[in-house]
């Protein structure tokens, strides 16, 4: 068996490119009909569980549907009853926009500036690496949401320190003009992945080019801003498409600290939490199928225009 | 050539794994392989009632072996929702463990089975097994009762320089009276009570004013009633007798472990009655029951029994009656009842009651002695609540949040709340 796979490498290579493209010797087809064979668990798994449940909440995104009940035909009712009849969905999608334009820049920014510091080369930096990677693992998990409540209660530890400056803090994560801020600062907490990233984009950058503006007299910000930023400008444009996307699907983070109601008083119900309410809680799947299609229409226009945007702003090496 | 063989019989292998995990997954009762009925009993809880249910179980299945019961359990939080999934798939469990809120939702769409006649319900109080009928036929039998009341811790109570009200004609006044008495007395160290924006609550509040919560597929509420409610809670905020609104929203939102009560931080409080075992193992501390304040010259406490859980069964099921047998031996069987004891609420059955009455802890004899002493001034059970209700509390919080936080005037908020609430049991 060893053999026979280190030898079909090397035949591919060899073999001429066949002129008329379709025809293919018995030994191919057979190994193509080998290789879907292999790939079908894979296809199937893919139809029966991605492909159909999606084609279905489409349907069902035209319907009025209760789970317990058949499902009936309402036309585009739930995406017109969204935007004309439902205050709270927009609150949603209000709420769910401030978190991610706060939270993402800020995560970002927060990322890369620890990327630039471990680049210094310290030692111990696998450690430090894994320390401040640690946050990401844990950062949509029940326990840290659970934690946060500790950290950002009325007597949480937030309040603790600033009562040693006497200063007498709010219940932050009980108050609706705060409680949104918290769970901001819970996702800028969690910037492992950007930050490994970055670090990745940063070691990529030759050190020639540093040397050689340092001889031409370049400080260190001008460095930053003349060579590091530019050539890191597509690792940025990745994390930015990516926690966009991310961001617009959070949902453990509210549900956990707000006990699954995005209170108080509506100020950190997020899009996926009240999707999540109106299916599960209210058995109103119909509108909550529907609303999970807006969210990806709206994920993928914004995305979209990430890319159509990014021509202008991220500078791939080779290209002018 | 062999690697071609190896690559067929691993792929032919795969194909195998696939076909019986794929087995696995549609098989849906019927019969086990040892010619014994299966039949699916589905509930909700903490590790200590798996423990005791699965005990249950197995007694059930010694005096029953030709049935298979097969317990399906999860957390509260995801119990509905592996449910609806369930039920919407064609795969519901036989027997159905529901909340009151719960019953119509399921009852209304036919997925459940008429029960009278099918499970002994003589020792069930009329009124309380009423809860579970409706239009006429026995959806639902409830399992044991709670009366929403108020919790005090006597010894906090007392410390602070106050004495025990008399609850059989105590106020609202008189109740917000005492609650900022005892803040200020302990220099803000223990709060007189802590907010509650629990419908039962709300409930109790109308009913001494005449109120309904639910007329039919309606609100009975009236905005007045709603503004004198949430003014006591402005004005506790105001008196100090509850924390600020962000404090107080923060424990509204966590277990009654974490409660004012629960950390001896505060004296009073308002709870369904099976709360009081986890509040006094929490505080460490005695606590007891009492009624709830009225309102002056009100005609009635409007204290009322709820069911605590309600066995249902499915209409789909392919086993009614062992479905029914099973439901039966948990409702009537004093073995049943000497392992579950009050988990389910205090037993529904007087006769199960009785029975198990010498083994249940203290807590649970004072919540009993409680709800005898309390018997005879209780209105009836409320009937089960329309379609939509299990959204109620979190709509009645929300717009009390929007209150104690000044965002809306008390008008606009009994307006809003009116119109959402009526909307969403509409439907």
């Amino acid at each position: 068996m060893a053999d026979s796979v280190a030898v079909k490498p090397l035949e591919a290579v060899t073999e001429p490119p066949r002129g008329g493209g379709h025809r293919s010797t018995k030994r191919s087809r057979r190994e193509a009909r080998a290789a879907y064979l292999f790939l079908a668990p894979w296809f199937a798994g893919l139809l029966v569980i991605t492909i159909g449940p999606i084609l279905a909440s489409l349907y069902l995104s035209f319907t009025d549907y209760s789970l317990l009940q058949e499902a009936e035909w309402v036309g585009f009712d739930n995406y017109v009853k969204m935007f004309t009849e439902d205050p709270r969905y927009i609150n949603s999608l209000k709420v769910t926009t401030i978190y991610v334009v706060v939270s993402v820049p800020l995560q970002l920014a927060f990322a890369l500036a620890l990327a630039l510091v471990l680049d210094r080369g310290l030692r111990g930096l696998a450690i430090y690496r894994s320390i401040f990677y640690l946050p990401s693992l844990l950062g949509g998990s029940v326990a840290i949401a659970i934690l946060w409540r500790k950290v950002f209660g009325a007597d949480g530890l937030v309040n603790a320190l600033l009562g040693a400056f006497g200063i007498q803090g709010p219940g932050w994560v009980g108050h609706p003009d705060y409680a949104l801020g918290t769970l901001i600062i819970l996702h800028v907490w969690t910037f492992g992945a950007p930050m490994i990233i970055f670090l990745a984009g940063l070691r990529q950058i030759p050190s020639s080019y540093y040397e050689a503006a340092a001889v031409d007299g370049a400080g260190p910000l001008r460095q930053f801003k003349s060579i590091t930023l530019p050539l890191l400008t597509p690792i940025i444009f990745f994390n930015l498409v990516l926690e966009i996307i991310k961001s617009f699907q959070s949902f453990t983070q509210s549900f956990i600290v707000s006990n699954g109601t995005g209170g108080p008083a509506d100020s950190t119900l997020f899009y996926t939490l009240y999707l999540y309410l109106n299916g599960f809680r209210d058995y109103d799947m119909g509108y909550a199928a529907a609303m999970a299609w807006v969210l990806l229409l709206i994920i993928a226009g914004l995305t979209g225009v990430n890319f159509l945007a990014s021509k202008y702003w991220v500078f791939y090496g080779d290209t002018k | 050539m062999s690697s071609g063989k190896k690559m067929w019989s691993a792929t032919l292998l795969a194909t195998a794994v696939l076909a019986v995990t794929a087995a696995c997954g549609s098989d849906s009762g019927g019969e086990s392989a040892d010619g014994k009925v299966k039949v699916r009993f589905s509930y909700w809880g903490s590790d200590a009632r798996q423990k005791m249910t699965e005990e249950a179980i197995k007694k059930f299945e010694a005096k029953n072996p030709n049935i298979d019961i097969e317990g399906e359990f999860s957390d509260f939080g995801s119990y509905y929702e592996t449910l609806a999934t369930k039920v919407a798939g064609n795969d519901a469990p036989d027997v159905i463990t529901i909340e009151i809120r719960g019953l119509r939702e399921y009852a209304e769409r036919g997925a459940l089975a008429d029960l009278a006649g099918k499970v002994n319900a003589t020792d069930i109080d009329a009124k309380v097994l009423a809860t579970g009928a409706i239009d006429g036929k026995q959806y639902a039998i409830p399992t044991g009762v709670n009366a929403f009341s108020l919790v005090v811790n006597p010894d906090l109570v007392e410390k602070n320089g106050q004495k025990l009200p008399d609850d059989a004609k105590w106020t609202w006044e008189d109740y917000i009276d005492l609650a900022s008495k005892i803040t200020a007395e302990s220099g803000g160290k223990v709060f007189g009570t802590q907010q509650s924006f629990n419908p039962g609550y709300l409930e109790i509040f109308a009913a001494q004013r005449g109120e309904k919560f639910y007329q039919g597929n309606k609100l009975g509420i009236s905005p007045d009633t709603l503004k004198a409610w949430w003014s006591n809670m402005q004005t506790l905020i105001k008196t100090k007798g509850t924390p600020d609104a962000a404090k107080s929203v923060e424990i509204g939102a966590q277990s009654v472990d974490q409660s004012l009560l629960g950390t001896n931080t505060g004296a009073m409080g308002m709870w369904w009655s099976n709360q009081l075992g986890a509040i006094n193992k929490a505080s460490g501390q005695d606590v007891s029951l009492l009624r709830m304040p009225k309102a002056e010259g009100a005609a009635t406490g409007g204290m009322f029994l709820q069911p605590a859980m309600l066995y249902t069964a499915s209409s789909k099921s392919e086993h009614p009656a062992e479905a029914a047998k099973f439901i039966d031996f948990m409702i009537n069987d004093p073995e049943a009842g000497e392992i579950i004891l009050s988990d389910r609420g205090l037993p529904a059955s007087s006769k199960v009651l009785a029975a198990v009455k010498e083994k249940l802890p203290e807590t649970d004899i004072k919540t009993l002695d409680f709800i005898d002493e309390v018997r005879s001034e209780l209105s009836d059970p409320p009937a089960a609540p329309p379609k939509g209700a299990s959204g109620m509390e979190d709509i009645l919080t929300r717009y009390s949040e929007e209150i104690l936080f000044g965002r809306m005037t008390p008008d606009d908020a009994a307006q809003k709340f009116l119109t959402e609430a009526n909307a969403s049991i509409a439907g």
